[in-house]
């Protein structure tokens, strides 16, 4: 299923194409033509026809639905050809600045390497929100509600810590820790609401999708890091137990150490953001007037995709159609 | 506390001295000390923070910036050019090794590499390729087995392009082999982990950066292996060639290195299997291949990430098993060329030639694909069924998690919750001091001296916490590789069949990415630090076994003939003759499975067992380079130091016995 875009490239399989695409071909490159003289630049391929565009999937399911959804529209409707390469987080910001990804759909936020790739090399290029709005949290599954209703919020835990207790937790509950790739402050939110809880990783994504899944499924008590937007939420029913409110300079990146109560406080929200390589952005590929368009209309958009992806196994290629195909309208908004 | 003194060797059997004076004695005496210490002030001393290195990270995290800032300057340096256009030069290599694997076709590819297997290995060696082959297209993974196969032949060729010449010159000069020593330890120690940023930033992403970070695995085998066939030519026979008037160069290329032929091709044979050790994280800077259908698989789709990992351990046993054949028919000892044999030789090598270039213009001319169809794979069959395990794995309601689960429950709660408390809660004075008189004991003053300053850096580094988390697990799984792999590996050695039983066992174990294993153990014990030291056991107590047996089968026949003849039993021949001669392999052994226990700690981390792995996967995946770092040095001293001690006293027995 992930063969398609690569094979592209190397089968013969362009040159069926072609034939369709001349008409459109021709009129790029004279439009590329146009644009060579007027702008006098000397940046070659500025403003030609699509040609190949390199995106990149992270390792979740979200990103999987954003990337083969873009790969669908691209090469459909544009004609362009797209690879698909799959670099972790922080390398695919040098990837991108090396000009190896053309852009990422779906960044949760690096302060670090946003603040030198793009705020000040300006090598990575910030090109919006991708119409998702991305939020970390405490979830809990909905059937804990029934017989502990105070879980709804953090108060309610107090005193109750020992109802997640694990064999590694001793007496105390047991809070399961995220990805290690993912910000996180839990830790000291722990320490700074008093709560009885040890800090347990489960490790990697896949990992906590599994530790979590089988305890829901024996029905048993669990509280861990998650976040939405995330296909899995529906599928197993979680809540979110409400944390502090936010105030100013409340901090959401632990592990800096310090006073914990500047931790004191639930998850900001955070419109998620699409990356752009610098070439890519200043290329004048048709691609990246799309991309730039490129956004989903609401959460529950791309968990469905993420669902039929991972739950119904659906391959990512088939899942991106079956999408694109029922919301043309949203799709036709970004290829005006 | 059974599992510290696990660490420390058998009593030696031919010790005449009074029973307190052993060193399993003393240990225990020790560890019964620092008991006592950790009874009376648990939690009151923790590492004291003015001993830590607060500014360390900071100063890493700043270089790294620096580092960035310079790389993508508008005008990047001199240093930068030469980094770039040797990643160019690999990008190049890499797919110019795709495209001609593609350009053949499938069948062509098949054929191509049947034949070569055929011509240099024989009729064995054929099988495996063409077995491999198969695999590839039945799983419907062709493209991704060739970029994989596309980047091992570029790894291992600058793998071996590196690692031949400097192997040659660590087998000629014994300073050179001392200096480079710790450095091959070093590369092999330090997790893949904490190096990829570095790679990146130096290398950018790709096939380039992907080849560069396996050479820094790949290379250390190739070195120690040509310097192990160098030194092992007799030195009778150079002395003999030198005393004829064979100059140093004439020595090398006509006595040495033909003499040391087969060591040199093992060398390639082990070079290529850690080269395939590295596919999956290659994958994750941008290797592509195999590697990728393994990560991305594991969250959308794990049945094709299992497929994914039996395609890996394919390619790993056919390309091990067609060298190993290559490397026995060069051997000078099995080959008798006759004017005749070699003249069939030679039209052998054409007929391969002639077949190959046949089958390609013909597989062109019918217009066969460069990959396999699509069509007439059975990977849609395949991942249903494999999908179908896992979800029998993955119900809580079976009856082969009624066992796993309790299971998993006790090691967690009876062994490593003790443990760990134990050393994150006692004193870290008492501690320190503890461990260092154990090297003591167990191995002598330098490596006690070599352990204690190792312990101090770790602390020093602010690493104490996570360290003894790790080490509390490493201590775990070592104890239980050790015990799996010494009673497999005398089994092996005593009986046949088990030995050719376990061989195919472990090929797998070592060559499928662990990610791949550890997942249905992330269900079945679904508790943190099992399925890491699950994963930790079943990856080193394979070469526990290998060694052991080696070790056992090898002690000389006629000692064993002499105790028979004095009327021991089988059990007796081998309790106390087989077993104490091979002592030396066992603790070679052990000394392995400490190193590749502690190898497995980052993918560990991955999976709930937190402690020094999680804070490397941290580091690369936040971009944190300093923590990574460090927690990636204090791993290495941990290595350093459980190393040290295990292969003194090694030392220090042979030097006791001879």
């Amino acid at each position: 299923m992930r063969k398609a875009g690569s094979v592209d490239n190397k089968e013969g399989s362009m040159f069926k194409k072609v034939g369709a695409r001349l008409t459109l071909l021709l009129g790029a490159s004279l439009v590329a033509v146009i644009g060579l003289v007027s702008s006098g630049s000397a940046l070659g391929g500025a403003g030609q026809s699509c040609g190949t565009v390199t995106l990149n999937e992270y390792g979740w399911a979200g990103s999987t639905a954003n990337t083969y959804v873009a790969k669908y529209v691209l090469e459909k409707r544009l004609g362009c050809t797209v690879k698909i390469t799959k670099i972790t987080e922080v390398p695919s910001y040098q990837a991108m600045a090396d000009g190896k990804v053309d852009a990422v759909l779906e960044d949760w936020g690096y302060p670090d390497q946003f603040a030198q790739y793009v705020t000040k090399q300006k090598t990575v290029v910030f090109v919006g929100s991708n119409g998702l709005l991305g939020h970390i949290g405490w979830f809990i599954p909905k059937y804990l509600l029934k017989q502990y209703p105070q879980f709804k919020t953090w108060k309610g835990l107090k005193g109750k810590e020992s109802v997640f207790k694990t064999p590694e937790s001793g007496s105390q509950g047991t809070f399961l820790g995220g990805d290690p790739a993912f910000q996180q402050k839990d830790k000291e939110l722990i320490e700074a609401l008093g709560l009885d809880f040890k800090h347990v990783t489960a490790g990697g994504y896949s990992a906590e999708v599994a530790r979590v899944s089988q305890l829901i499924k024996q029905r048993k008590p669990v509280i861990f890091y998650w976040w939405t937007p995330e296909y899995l939420n529906a599928y197993l029913n979680l809540v979110e137990v409400q944390l502090p409110p936010r105030f100013k300079g409340c901090n959401d990146v632990g592990g800096g150490g310090g006073d914990v109560k500047q931790y004191r406080c639930r998850y900001a929200s955070v419109p998620l953001k699409k990356l752009f390589s610098k070439e890519f952005a200043q290329s004048g590929s048709p691609a990246v007037k799309v991309l730039r368009k490129f956004k989903w209309p609401n959460n529950d958009a791309q968990n469905l995709v993420g669902k039929w992806i991972t739950v119904d196994k659906l391959k990512p290629d088939k899942a991106a159609e079956k999408w694109v195909k029922a919301n043309a309208a949203t799709v036709n908004a970004w290829l005006k | 506390m059974t599992t510290v003194t696990e660490l420390a060797p058998v009593t030696p059997v031919l010790s005449h001295r009074p029973w307190w004076r052993g060193k399993l004695v003393q240990t225990a005496g020790i560890v019964a000390l620092m008991y006592l210490a950790y009874r009376a002030w648990a939690l009151e001393y923790p590492w004291p923070d003015r001993l830590e290195w607060h500014r360390l990270t900071g100063h890493l995290d700043d270089f790294q910036t620096w580092l960035i800032d310079e790389r993508n300057a508008q005008d990047p340096g001199f240093v930068f050019t030469i980094f770039n256009s040797f990643a160019t030069f690999v990008d190049h290599l890499v797919n110019w090794f795709d495209r001609l694997l593609l350009w053949l076709t499938w069948v062509g590819t098949t054929v191509a590499g049947t034949l070569i297997a055929l011509r240099f290995g024989g009729w064995r060696a054929a099988a495996w390729v063409a077995g491999a082959f198969a695999t590839f297209a039945v799983t419907g993974l062709w493209l991704e087995s060739m970029q994989t196969l596309a980047l091992m032949l570029a790894a291992v060729g600058l793998s071996l392009l590196v690692g031949i010449p400097l192997g040659i010159y660590a087998g000629l000069s014994d300073r050179f082999l001392r200096a480079i020593t710790p450095v091959l330890d070093a590369m092999q120690i330090v997790p893949t982990f904490a190096y990829l940023i570095p790679v990146v930033i130096l290398f950018s992403v790709g096939p380039g950066a992907a080849v560069v970070s396996t050479m820094i695995y790949a290379i250390p085998p190739a070195v120690r292996i040509t310097a192990l066939g160098i030194r092992g030519v007799p030195v009778n026979t150079v002395e003999a060639a030198t005393s004829m008037g064979a100059t140093g160069g004439q020595v090398l290329s006509k006595v040495q290195l033909p003499l040391s032929r087969r060591t040199l091709l093992l060398g390639v044979n082990q070079t290529i299997m850690f080269a395939l050790s590295m596919v999956v994280i290659a994958g994750l800077i941008g290797g592509g291949g195999l590697g990728d259908v393994v990560t991305s698989g594991l969250y959308t789709n794990p049945a094709l990430a299992i497929l994914g990992g039996v395609a890996i351990v394919i390619m790993a046993m056919a390309l091990d098993r067609s060298t190993e054949a290559v490397a026995n028919r060069t051997d000078p000892a099995h080959r008798h060329l006759t004017e005749a044999r070699r003249g069939r030789l030679r039209l052998a090598t054409v007929a391969t030639v002639v077949g190959i270039v046949l089958t390609v213009t013909l597989a062109k001319l019918f217009g066969a694909a460069a990959i396999y169809p699509e069509t007439a794979t059975a990977q849609d069959w395949l991942v249903a069924h494999v999908q179908s395990v896992l979800d029998y794995v993955q119900d809580p309601t079976t009856f082969v998690f009624s066992i796993t689960e309790p299971l998993g429950t006790f090691i967690v709660v009876q062994l490593v919750q003790p443990l760990l408390q134990f050393l994150v809660e006692a004193p870290w004075f008492t501690t320190l001091a503890g461990v260092t008189a154990i090297a003591f004991v167990v191995s002598g003053l330098r490596p006690a001296v070599t352990t204690l300053a190792m312990f101090t850096a770790i602390g020093v580094l602010g690493m104490w916490e996570p360290a003894m988390e790790t080490f509390a697990q490493v201590l775990v799984a070592t104890a239980m590789t050790v015990l799996i792999g010494v009673a497999l590996g005398v089994w092996a050695a005593e009986s046949n069949a088990v030995s050719k039983t376990l061989r195919p066992i472990n090929d797998v174990l070592q060559t499928l990415p662990q990610l791949v294993y550890i997942i249905p153990f992330v269900y079945l014990m679904p508790i943190s630090y099992v399925p890491g030291i699950v994963a930790s056991v079943l990856y080193a107590f394979p070469a526990v076994v290998r060694l052991v047996e080696r070790g056992v089968r090898d002690v000389a026949p006629d000692t064993v003939e002499a105790a028979s003849a004095f009327g021991a039993t089988r059990r007796q021949v081998l309790g106390k003759v087989k077993i104490p001669l091979a002592s030396d392999a066992v603790m070679l052994g052990v000394n392995q499975g400490i190193i590749m226990v502690l190898g497995v700690v980052v993918i560990a981390g991955l999976v709930g067992s937190g402690g020094l792995g999680y804070l490397v996967a941290q580091g690369l995946q936040r971009g944190q380079f300093g923590l990574g770092l460090l927690a990636s040095l204090a791993i290495l001293a941990m290595g350093i130091a459980l190393d040290r001690v295990t292969q003194a006293s090694r030392r220090t027995r042979k030097e006791g016995i001879v």
